[in-house]
């Protein structure tokens, strides 16, 4: 009775710093993305329909799409692998670092390379190897699992936190979070800069045209898709879209789902390794099976369609006592994918008679099907799981129910019964009669602890006379004789979600969602830009910038500002504190600015320095995302990325820090148009 | 004309609570139908079923099928979860079976749960009821998610004379029944259960009201063990009240 698994949950639920953690993770995470999901520019449940049935056809034609995927990605300039286990992907991985002679490996944020154990194989092959997500880094340092797909050091507290980095890094002990988040940008910048590889997930990849979308808080996946020469890229293969126009759907459910945000801070589109100059020069792709293809043939294939928001886990009540850490399996190996979809998948792919079991702790309550955006019904896979249905359906010889024996045969014995009238008859008075012997004083049974029910609640005493019984008696009594009770049926008054803003002034609708976000809105036209731009550096005593060559920029902006003696350098600097970018468009809806990079348009610019000054003309404000993305001007460039204000993280105990690895302050001057 | 209406009471109401079965045919009875009770009827299957025994839960669910069908009517349960079961379940359990299928397909559709039959059904939500006591209502998981009913309870309290209806906090977090799950995984159930009572305590109701009778087994079962007042009732308990 006392599994692995077992024990793991006494652990949790007796651990009151995790409890309070949790709960703090369920009731802001549940609200914030309850009330994000009325800014969707349709109704959600629409939205969610239309991300289902994307999501269903990518994994019905999954070889297609993939096909489709692989060769444009190909054709942009990556290097596409195929893995089809952990170990091959791991093998993959390795090959690629040591042709590289690499020794540092920065890794971003990826739950594939959890699956398939990268970290451990890369360290035993003498390779060093950090994680850059604040949260992940934190529990790399601490040597533990993450605790949740999205918030991996959901588990912990401040306290843990800065005693962590008073004994990793010798700072004094502190509770202060932009203090902590300070020392990480420190120690990490570091990382950014020497390592050789960068390695990331991946969110999603565009079918259509071979785009890899990865979306982040920090910068720290921009850091490490940027800043080292090689990037490899890892990929679940199932995490395709067809087009564009898809992949506006998931953009606008998964931030949504994740973290209450519109969008997050960074959503970099990366098309190609960079030619020459800024940015990373060669693009490992490496798409990983691990048993997805064969899961696609069971009563499971749904599960696929997860995009991975977490959205589950924080509506899960089940999670919310637990944790992410106690979903462990027979023989207490840790799954990467916890909570209700880790509960379904980590059967799924990771063996049955090791994982089966996390599918019976769920009230089967559906709390994770109403949050999750692509409407998977997990309780029904959950069901599925319990059921043993979870080979293929051609199967000759079905895998077995996990159901524990005790309460197998007691329900075997059930099912005699009720499928006989007269024994279910005969059982009911038995029952009431002999818990009327034990207890005849009382309407209650203590039952003990060991029958599970006895453990935290008493059980009603069994009616001496069932309900068929009395309804003999009460047959014929027309005690409430029928009425005419006549009354106008009620209708619901569903609230439909309103869009947030109608206003048909994008200005002003961007100014509000950019300020919202922790944003800068300068307002000015061609006389005064440069001047503004100039007080702006004089303000703050600033006499180098990072700036895109001057043919992208406003026309004389950088000579003016060069005859004021300001140093203009277009080549990655650590040191320089100012960047200076133009904007390709603006998105009204979330406050985003869409910012391809290339050669003469440095990315770095928009993401080494702390303080980014972006300048956006006013006429190319667009009003939402589907259209910024279906401009085809920044599918171009090697990279774009989208950046909704400045980097940010509630990695430590949910408390907003602004500003971890990306600019900490963004000012947008806008131009209005004559 | 009195409208025949079949009852499956549920195995839980059948042996449990015969008083909350007594409330339902009287507010049955009272918005006018004939009620009518088959006596071969047992259970819907559903612990088979979510204990993960589909071969015991479709043994269960044609036993089931086979004594409605000789029924005619509408068929009314006071229980969310159980018509949940029959609409949402059924058809996975007989889909490789055409003839079964069409069978519970059938079935499904004489299905109501008992507010959902009151309002949308019959356009009921003034019965006569009077409970002058304070109540809040928990919205029981499978009657909310899985059939969508939630406006058909409220709108049928809010109708009752002399209640003083209190909004319950967190009403749609689950109570940590969830059939099977309460005993293969008690710690959970009761820590879940806890922060139900919890909030069921800081509502200040006297009762609360729920269309499920395993969620009223549960509440009720750990607000007895913590000696708590407060108590689950069904809402055919209270709609039978004048």
């Amino acid at each position: 009775m006392t599994s692995k698994f077992h024990q793991r949950i006494r652990l949790a639920l007796e651990n009151p710093v995790l409890q309070s953690a949790l709960d703090n993770n369920a009731e802001r995470r549940n609200t914030a993305r309850r009330t994000i999901y009325q800014s969707l520019p349709q109704d959600l449940q629409i939205m969610r329909q239309k991300a289902h049935a994307i999501r269903a056809d990518v994994i019905e034609h999954l070889e297609l799409y993939l096909e489709k995927f692989s060769a444009n990605a190909q054709q942009n300039g990556w290097i596409v692998h195929r893995a089809a286990t952990a170990q091959h992907a791991v093998q993959i991985v390795l090959e690629i670092t040591k042709s590289h002679h690499a020794k540092r490996v920065a890794k971003s944020k990826s739950m594939i390379s959890e699956e398939i154990e990268l970290n451990a194989a890369l360290e035993k092959a003498g390779i060093e190897v950090i994680e850059t997500d604040l949260g992940e880094y934190i529990v790399q340092l601490r040597k533990e699992h993450p605790a949740h797909i999205i918030t991996p050091a959901v588990h912990l507290t401040r306290q843990q936190v800065g005693q962590l980095f008073h004994e990793k890094f010798g700072i004094p002990f502190t509770e202060d979070v932009p203090t902590m988040t300070a020392t990480a940008r420190r120690v990490l910048r570091e990382v950014f800069l020497t390592a050789e590889i960068g390695l990331s997930g991946v969110n999603f990849g565009v079918a259509d045209n071979g785009l890899v979308c990865i979306v982040t808080n920090e910068g720290n996946a921009r850091m490490v898709t940027t800043l080292p020469p090689v990037h490899i890229a890892l990929m679940g293969i199932e995490r395709l879209v067809p087009t564009l126009e898809d992949l506006a759907i998931m953009l606008y459910l998964l931030p949504r789902s994740a973290t209450g945000q519109k969008l997050t801070v960074y959503t970099s589109l990366i098309r190609a390794p960079s030619q020459d100059g800024d940015g990373c020069r060669e693009r490992h792709l490496v798409l990983v099976d691990n048993g997805r293809l064969a899961m696609r043939e069971t009563p499971l294939k749904e599960a696929l369609y997860c995009i991975r928001c977490g959205a589950c886990f924080n509506a899960c009540p089940v999670f919310r006592e637990i944790g992410g850490h106690s979903y462990v399996g027979v023989s207490g190996r840790f799954t990467p994918y916890g909570g209700p979809i880790g509960s379904i998948i980590s059967g799924g792919l990771f063996g049955y008679t090791e994982f089966g079991h996390l599918a019976r702790a769920s009230s089967l309550c559906g709390a994770c099907r109403e949050a999750c955006p692509v409407d998977i019904d997990l309780p029904k896979l959950l069901l599925r799981v319990r059921a043993g249905k979870i080979t293929p359906l051609s199967q000759p010889t079905p895998t077995k129910p996990n159901t524990p024996t005790l309460l197998k045969w007691g329900l075997k014995f059930f099912a005699g019964i009720a499928t006989r009238p007269s024994l279910f008859s005969l059982a009911q008075r038995l029952a009431g009669m002999g818990s009327f012997l034990i207890s005849p004083s009382k309407n209650w049974l203590k039952l003990p602890a060991i029958t599970g029910w006895g453990y935290s609640k008493d059980f009603p005493r069994p009616a001496t006379k069932p309900f068929r019984d009395i309804w003999k008696e009460i047959l014929d009594e027309n005690t409430y004789p029928s009425q005419t009770l006549n009354d106008k049926p009620i209708y619901a008054d569903n609230p439909k979600p309103v869009s947030s803003y109608s206003s048909p002034n994008l200005t002003d609708w961007f100014e509000r969602e950019l300020t919202d976000l922790g944003g800068r809105f300068i307002a000015c036209d061609t006389a005064t830009l440069a001047q503004k731009i100039l007080d702006f550096l004089k303000e703050n005593q600033i006499a180098i910038v990072q700036a895109w060559r001057s043919e992208h920029l406003p026309a004389s902006l950088l000579s003016l500002l060069y005859q004021n003696n300001i140093i203009i350098k277009h080549q990655p600097d650590p040191e320089i504190r100012v960047g200076i970018t133009a904007v390709e468009c603006a998105i009204a809806e979330s406050g985003t600015l869409v910012i391809p990079g290339d050669q003469d348009r440095p990315i770095t610019s928009s993401l080494l320095p702390e303080t980014h000054l972006a300048i956006l003309r006013s006429s190319d404000i667009l009003p939402r995302l589907p259209e910024a993305l279906q401009r085809q001007e920044h599918i171009k460039a090697p990279l774009t990325v989208l950046i909704s204000g400045p980097s940010r993280t509630a990695d430590i105990e949910m408390t907003l820090t602004i500003g971890v690895h990306g600019p900490g302050e963004v000012h947008v001057f806008i131009l209005q148009d004559q | 004309m009195r409208k025949t209406v079949q009852l499956f009471i549920t195995c839980i109401i059948d042996t449990l609570y015969p008083e909350i079965g007594k409330a339902v045919v009287q507010v049955l009875r009272r918005v006018g139908n004939s009620v009518e009770f088959s006596p071969y009827q047992t259970c819907c299957g559903q612990p088979a079923f979510n204990a993960g025994l589909w071969d015991q839960a479709r043994t269960i669910a044609v036993h089931t099928i086979k004594t409605f069908e000789k029924t005619q009517g509408d068929i009314v349960i006071p229980s969310g979860s159980c018509a949940s079961m029959i609409r949402h379940h059924y058809p996975e359990l007989f889909e490789r079976d055409p003839t079964w299928s069409k069978r519970a397909k059938d079935f499904a559709e004489r299905v109501y749960e008992l507010s959902e039959y009151l309002v949308d059904r019959l356009g009921m939500t003034e019965i006569g009821a009077r409970f002058p006591h304070k109540i809040t209502y928990h919205s029981s998981c499978h009657l909310l998610r899985e059939l969508g009913v939630d406006r058909q309870p409220r709108a049928l309290l809010s109708h009752v004379h002399e209640a003083e209806f209190i909004e319950l906090p967190g009403t749609t977090d689950c109570c940590g029944f969830g059939g099977v799950f309460s005993v293969e995984h008690p710690e959970i159930s009761a820590a879940m259960l806890e922060r139900k009572i919890k909030n069921i305590e800081n509502s200040g109701a006297d009762y609360v009201v729920s269309c499920d009778a395993g969620c009223i087994t549960n509440i009720n079962g750990g607000l007895h063990r913590l000696n708590i007042p407060q108590r689950a009732l069904h809402i055919a308990e209270v709609l039978a009240c004048t």
